[in-house]
């Protein structure tokens, strides 16, 4: 669908984040809109709340099964490797950023943003290591 | 790789944990200035040898196998952790448990990939 890859594992993966990308959206509208107008306790609020994680998971899930359909071993290896450094530098900045937190007072970061992190760093990891294989 | 995690990265693992727990109550001293800054940043550089150790290990290593199994177990570890912190932070943000704390975000990628990588080498036995 937004694919232009001529691998059909990749056009899988790209259709499964948009899709996921999606419900993203609608899921985190559909939590807003029901914690704060419709009054939720218990059980009910915790599977509202928990429903914009969902998509989120999807996509890990996602890549997940692009790293076993993938044929091409290269290809594969290159996507390893930008997840590793995309760990690397998430744990660098949040345990740099948590003691900060911890000694110097810094402003408290959300833990919904460390995914948005780690994907931050898998697309500046994405370039160096391509550029180790040219 | 036995020497290097049994001299290294176990009691790098040990003092990022002991320091996580510590530094949560440190804050309650109120420490300021270069005081404060020093002991942050110099335990983060713990965390931060650790990943520079371990990347080192993954590109020296030798055995194709072993390599794999530190792979999947790291990718392992890397779906499961972004899970429940997504899972912990989507509950944290409509206020229904209580924020976690940044440091705690390592040990816990830690103890995943450990358990994963145990379940791999029984898996592959």
């Amino acid at each position: 669908m937004f694919c232009s890859s001529t691998s059909p594992a990749v056009c899988r993966l790209t259709n499964r984040v948009w899709g996921t990308v999606v419900l993203t959206v609608l899921f985190a509208v559909i939590s807003g809109l029901g914690i704060r107008f419709g009054h939720l306790r218990g059980i009910a609020a915790y599977l509202v709340a928990v429903l914009p994680a969902l998509p989120i998971i999807a996509v890990i899930v996602a890549f997940g099964i692009f790293l076993e359909e993938e044929k091409d071993e290269f290809q594969r290896n290159l996507l390893v490797q930008c997840l590793l450094g995309g760990i690397g530098g998430t744990l660098a900045a949040t345990t740099v950023w948590g003691y900060l937190e911890a000694f110097v007072h810094a402003p408290h970061l959300p833990l919904m943003w460390i995914y948005p992190i780690f994907w931050l760093f898998v697309s500046v990891s994405y370039p160096v290591v391509r550029l180790r294989y040219r | 790789m036995e020497d290097r995690m049994l001299f290294i990265l176990l009691p790098l693992i040990v003092a990022n944990i002991a320091l996580a727990i510590w530094g949560s109550g440190y804050r309650h001293l109120y420490p300021a200035g270069l005081l404060a800054y020093f002991p942050a940043i110099l335990f983060a550089l713990l965390g931060v040898a650790f990943i520079v150790i371990f990347g080192l290990y993954l590109k020296e290593e030798q055995d194709e196998f072993q390599r794999a199994v530190w792979v999947q177990s790291l990718l392992w570890g890397i779906g499961a952790t972004l899970t429940v912190i997504t899972f912990w932070g989507s509950l944290a943000e409509f206020e229904l448990a209580k924020d976690l704390k940044l440091t705690f975000v390592f040990p816990l990628f830690m103890l995943i990939t450990c358990i994963a990588r145990l379940v791999l080498m029984l898996r592959y036995r």
